[in-house]
């Protein structure tokens, strides 16, 4: 049973107001160690020289969308298999499917309650202490 | 002149001149959104959500549905492309006019002037809080917003949760 406080997680998202949101919904759920950024290409630039178990990722985003950013992770070396989280606005087939075949770990479609990103977390790192 | 109608939990997006798009407010927010770029504007009609008689929901939680209100109608106006640096907002809406439901319409007042100051966004128009229902009539393309009051109240606004359904991949 992983503590979440041990978990580092970035949370990417053009909105400060979604970060924000997000920031504390994870620390509601004991995340302490939590990084965000408001583009792709700088949460990249973070999660190479500063590693994270876990990326919460928007897809809806100018300049790198939330594919592109998933893509890019995935065919890094070194962070490549962190855990990504992608944020869509709707359950859109096509796009989860492309996530999919990505490899991405899960989804989950806004707005969200808590206990839906609390589950999706544990559907990859089990039960969150 | 063409109109485009909207109501609660819908957004309209316009990028050519001669489009008004309006909607009809009780306590709900509508924000009326262009980009003085490009022109592409666009308004939306959202309610923070409402906690029922015995749920006990605090406010940070009511806000994802104002967040994911706005979210939606800044996404769709980016898809047109316009440029989040020269958005400008006006905004509607919010007054308390059902015995009951407490200050619900200054609490979504609230939440979109606090969400655009937070984003950074400049607010042009604002006219909000009262007694009164008002119909707003917005021009995207021109950038041109008005509120009027309005005699009709609106249907009584129900918070909307916007789900499509998971697919069940994971």
């Amino acid at each position: 049973m992983p503590a979440a406080s041990a978990i580092k997680v970035m949370v990417v998202d053009d909105q400060t107001s979604m970060r924000a949101m997000i920031r504390r919904t994870l620390q509601d759920l004991g995340f302490k160690d939590i990084r965000d950024k408001p583009t792709a290409p700088e949460a990249l630039e973070s999660v190479k020289s500063d590693r994270v178990h876990l990326i919460i990722s928007d897809y809806n985003m100018p300049e790198m969308d939330g594919l592109q950013f998933l893509e890019a992770v995935r065919k890094d070396g070194v962070i490549g298999k962190t855990v990504f989280i992608m944020l869509t606005g709707s359950s859109d087939r096509e796009l989860v499917q492309k996530a999919a075949a990505l490899g991405v770990n899960n989804y989950l479609v806004k707005p969200f309650a808590p206990a839906a990103l609390k589950e999706k977390i544990e559907r990859v790192f089990g039960a969150l202490a | 002149m063409h109109r485009i109608s909207i109501i609660q939990g819908e957004h309209a997006v316009v990028g050519e001149p001669g489009t008004v798009i309006t909607t009809l407010l009780g306590s709900c927010i509508a924000v009326c959104l262009q980009d003085s770029v490009t022109r592409i504007g666009g308004m939306n009609h959202f309610l923070l959500g409402e906690p029922g008689k015995d749920q006990r929901v605090n406010a940070h939680e009511l806000q994802r549905y104002g967040l994911h209100a706005m979210e939606l109608l800044i996404n769709a106006m980016m898809k047109r492309g316009a440029t989040r640096n020269g958005f400008r907002a006006h905004l509607y809406g919010g007054a308390n006019i059902v015995a009951g439901l407490g200050s619900i319409g200054s609490s979504n007042a609230a939440f979109a002037r606090r969400f655009l100051e937070t984003e950074g966004i400049a607010i042009g128009h604002v006219d909000v809080g009262g007694t009164r229902a008002r119909k707003v009539e917005f021009l995207p393309y021109e950038g041109k917003a008005r509120s009027t009051a309005v005699a009709d109240a609106p249907p009584i606004a129900v918070p909307v949760t916007p789900r499509g359904g998971e697919l069940e991949l994971f």
